[in-house]
């Protein structure tokens, strides 16, 4: 298999929209070697128990207190409810993969960034000994005064990657994220695809005619 | 017969540069017309095999596309800007592997209409543009057209637009079938008046030339399909030039620089081969299909005493007058399930608004069509406009996948000279030849004419029923995937590169046809024109080759 190539730098917003739009120009790029060795290492890590919540080892770059936080910041980005969210998907485990190999070019940027992050929690917070530690609305109302960073913006895009790739990678855990959304990674499909082209009748040919 | 292995110091009669969307019908004209041609591609060859369902890999970490690390490209706004390297992405998007571009493409096929070729005459210049009318006229590409449709495979219905230009046949394949995106995009569009039809794709919708039918897994823009159903020049012309026996794909073989003689002539091409060794590959005559960004590289990295700002840059326009395609989107929500991730991207699109109308106050205009950004991640990366990106709102986004859908503009981008791919002074690529960089900033016309589809977007989606409707954010381009006019044609070697033969005007055994031919961009979906020109191109070529005038 031909090369992928490394990210050679941190998220920004203009990169956000950018996948989001209509050319969707990201790509970003490592050794691919370096990913599927590290991602089959997460993968088993994540495998141990999919349904328990990480257990804060074997953590190749993030430290406990780093993964703790990072794993309540994902889980308020894409919350747990009636459905899985962040945390069920073990995007964390996904984030620290990340990190320690195909997007190990950002890691020192995001650690600043999260040190950063958390010594601002800890100014507003003082008897707050983490995020992590912190109720639900007290971590919304803090990450709704810093989702403009580009920490955040980092993060986030992480955690959606944690969410959505493939288990492979060491998050989505067992298509959790997939099933969430309602998307089966499947080869084929035959019409109809959903309920609107059930019961289409046809086209109608317009009465003008082309040139 | 299988495929030809030229000889180390053998002569070919032509060296095509790049086996994308052009490279590929270029090398099966040329080789069915009985010349021998060697095709250069950067890139490995894969088969349908090697392509996965892996959005990491194909959208984030340079699956089959040209990478930040080997390939850096640089960019800025403007020209007085110092151009730096992008913290993420390559600004130019474009696949590296045989089959290039045609490989990841989404298969939307529109022709260009009437208007496209002339627009200059119809609408007059525009201030500070290089709007320009193509040498060439709808009339005589029309039958290339037809050959794009019956010989690489387009699917769609003939005639269902009351906007659609005169075509000699119709298509060869019957359109794929409607998603629930298109039929609530019709309902819509319908209820406005509007006319919206069966998207043309480059996709096999029953079995075609030896290919099957799409089986509708969704991973067509961005990945290679793994049905062989997309018509990429991979599985469709290539195969057939290698079937004449004079033709050979030579991958991982990346072309640096054209060499040409004192008479200013071209003698062939060098390259690196998979190991990064120089080799020299002669030949009588050389086709650049590079893609826009890298045929004009090319041919700037070409420099020589004959030559000193490039070849075939006797006008300066090499690498100027680059061209995006502007667009925008809007997001919707319905009561029921689309699942928009299964299957094509597009089913029904529209061209009410494909010409320019002065009565809007600016130039421009496009197309429409129902679409997804149809794997999860790309989904959810969406951000910008009113969007929803964290949070109890943004899971409940999620969580409606299956209702969503989206419509999109698809628009005009006009030819500025400032806006251009060039060398930059000091980043090279991993070969150490000096890299892209990429000077862009959209004309106001542009932006007015994709905030003017967007609102068209966003009537359609509320006619057609939509829960809520978010706005995609209308904004300047920072890159693109559509790489054109940067070699552009014309009748006078003072403003163009190319003659409508896409004979450089300056070296008589030089040809380059790609998105870079292009005088104007089109309404946004422009490989379908790619193709045509190139089956045009072959055809003269290779007349030119057999009435020895080249």
């Amino acid at each position: 298999m031909h090369d992928t190539e490394d990210l050679e730098g941190t998220s920004r917003r203009s990169f956000l929209l950018s996948t989001g739009g209509l050319f969707t120009t990201a790509w970003l790029g490592t050794q691919w070697a370096a990913i599927t060795a590290a991602a089959h290492h997460a993968e088993d890590m994540a495998a141990a128990d999919l349904a328990a919540a990480p257990t804060w080892k074997g953590f190749q770059f993030l430290s406990e207190s780093e993964s703790k936080d990072v794993d309540a910041i994902a889980g308020q980005i894409v919350p747990s409810g009636r459905t899985p969210g962040a945390r069920e998907a073990h995007a964390v485990y996904f984030i620290d993969r990340a990190m320690s190999t195909f997007f190990a070019a950002w890691s020192a940027e995001f650690r600043a960034g999260l040190a950063e992050f958390q010594a601002k929690f800890h100014a507003l917070h003082p008897d707050v000994s983490s995020f992590a530690a912190a109720g639900s609305e007290t971590q919304i109302a803090f990450l709704k005064s810093v989702d403009r960073t580009p920490f955040f913006e980092t993060a986030r895009l992480l955690t959606v990657l944690g969410m959505f790739s493939s288990p492979k990678y060491g998050g989505n855990t067992a298509g959790i994220g997939w099933k969430m959304m309602g998307f089966e990674d499947r080869h084929a499909f035959t019409p109809p695809f959903g309920h609107y082209d059930a019961n289409y009748l046809g086209f109608v040919p317009y009465p003008e005619k082309p040139a | 017969m299988t495929a030809r292995r030229f000889k180390p110091n053998e002569t070919v009669d032509f060296v095509v540069v790049g086996s994308g969307a052009a490279g590929g019908v270029i090398a099966r004209e040329l080789s069915q017309a009985g010349l021998t041609v060697l095709v250069f591609e950067q890139g490995p060859r894969l088969s349908p095999a090697d392509f996965e369902h892996d959005e990491l890999k194909y959208w984030f970490l340079s699956g089959i596309t040209s990478g930040p690390i080997s390939s850096p490209q640089t960019f800025r706004k403007s020209p007085s800007d110092t151009a730096t390297l992008p913290r993420g992405p390559n600004p130019l998007m474009y696949a590296r592997l045989v089959g290039g571009s045609s490989n990841h493409y989404t298969a939307n096929f529109w022709r260009f209409h009437e208007i496209d070729f002339h627009e200059r005459s119809v609408y007059g210049s525009i201030s500070g543009t290089a709007f320009a009318d193509w040498p060439i006229s709808y009339r005589e590409l029309e039958p290339y057209y037809t050959k794009v449709e019956w010989e690489v495979g387009v699917s769609g219905l003939a005639y269902a637009s009351p906007f659609d230009p005169p075509r000699s046949k119709p298509y060869p394949m019957p359109p794929m079938p409607v998603k629930s995106s298109g039929v609530l995009m019709e309902a819509g569009a319908r209820k406005l008046g509007l006319h919206p039809f069966p998207a043309p794709l480059a996709i096999a919708s029953q079995p075609f030339r030896g290919r099957p039918a799409c089986v509708h897994c969704g991973f067509c823009m961005g990945f290679g399909c793994e049905a062989r159903a997309k018509s990429s020049t991979l599985f469709s012309v290539i195969p057939e030039a290698e079937a004449t026996g004079r033709c050979e794909v030579r991958a991982t073989s990346y072309v640096f620089r054209v060499e040409t003689d004192s008479a200013g002539r071209t003698t062939g091409v060098h390259y690196f081969d998979a190991d990064k060794r120089q080799h020299f590959q002669k030949a009588r005559a050389v086709v650049l299909s590079a893609n826009g960004a890298e045929t004009a590289r090319l041919l700037l990295n070409s420099t020589s005493n004959r030559f000193p700002h490039g070849l075939a840059n006797s006008s300066g326009m090499v690498g100027k007058h680059l061209m995006f395609n502007q667009g925008a989107g809007v997001h919707a929500v319905f009561e029921h399930e689309i699942n928009d991730y299964k299957s094509v991207q597009v089913t029904r699109i529209l061209h009410d608004f494909y010409d320019a109308d002065p009565k809007r106050g600016f130039y421009g205009g496009g197309g429409i069509d129902a679409r997804i950004n149809p794997q999860p991640g790309l989904w959810a990366m969406a951000a910008g406009g009113d969007l929803p990106t964290w949070g109890s709102e943004f899971k409940a986004r999620l969580e409606a996948f299956p209702r969503s859908t989206m419509s999109t503009g698809h628009c005009t981008s006009l030819p500025l000279g400032t806006n251009s791919v060039s060398l930059d002074p000091s980043v090279k690529d991993a070969w150490g030849i000096p890299a892209i960089r990429v000077t862009y900033k959209d004309h106001p016309d542009d932006l007015a004419t994709s905030k003017f589809l967007q609102d068209r977007s966003y009537e359609i989606m509320e006619a057609a029923g939509a829960q809520k409707v978010w706005r995609d954010q209308v904004e300047e381009n920072s890159g693109g995937a559509h790489l054109l006019g940067t070699c552009r044609m014309g009748d006078d070697p003072k403003t163009s590169v190319v003659d409508k033969y896409h004979r450089t005007h300056d070296v008589a055994n030089l040809f380059l046809c790609d998105g870079s031919s292009f005088v104007t961009s089109g309404r946004g979906q422009p490989t379908m024109t790619i193709q045509a020109l190139a089956f045009r191109a072959g055809d003269y070529i290779g007349q030119f080759a057999k009435r020895n005038e080249i």
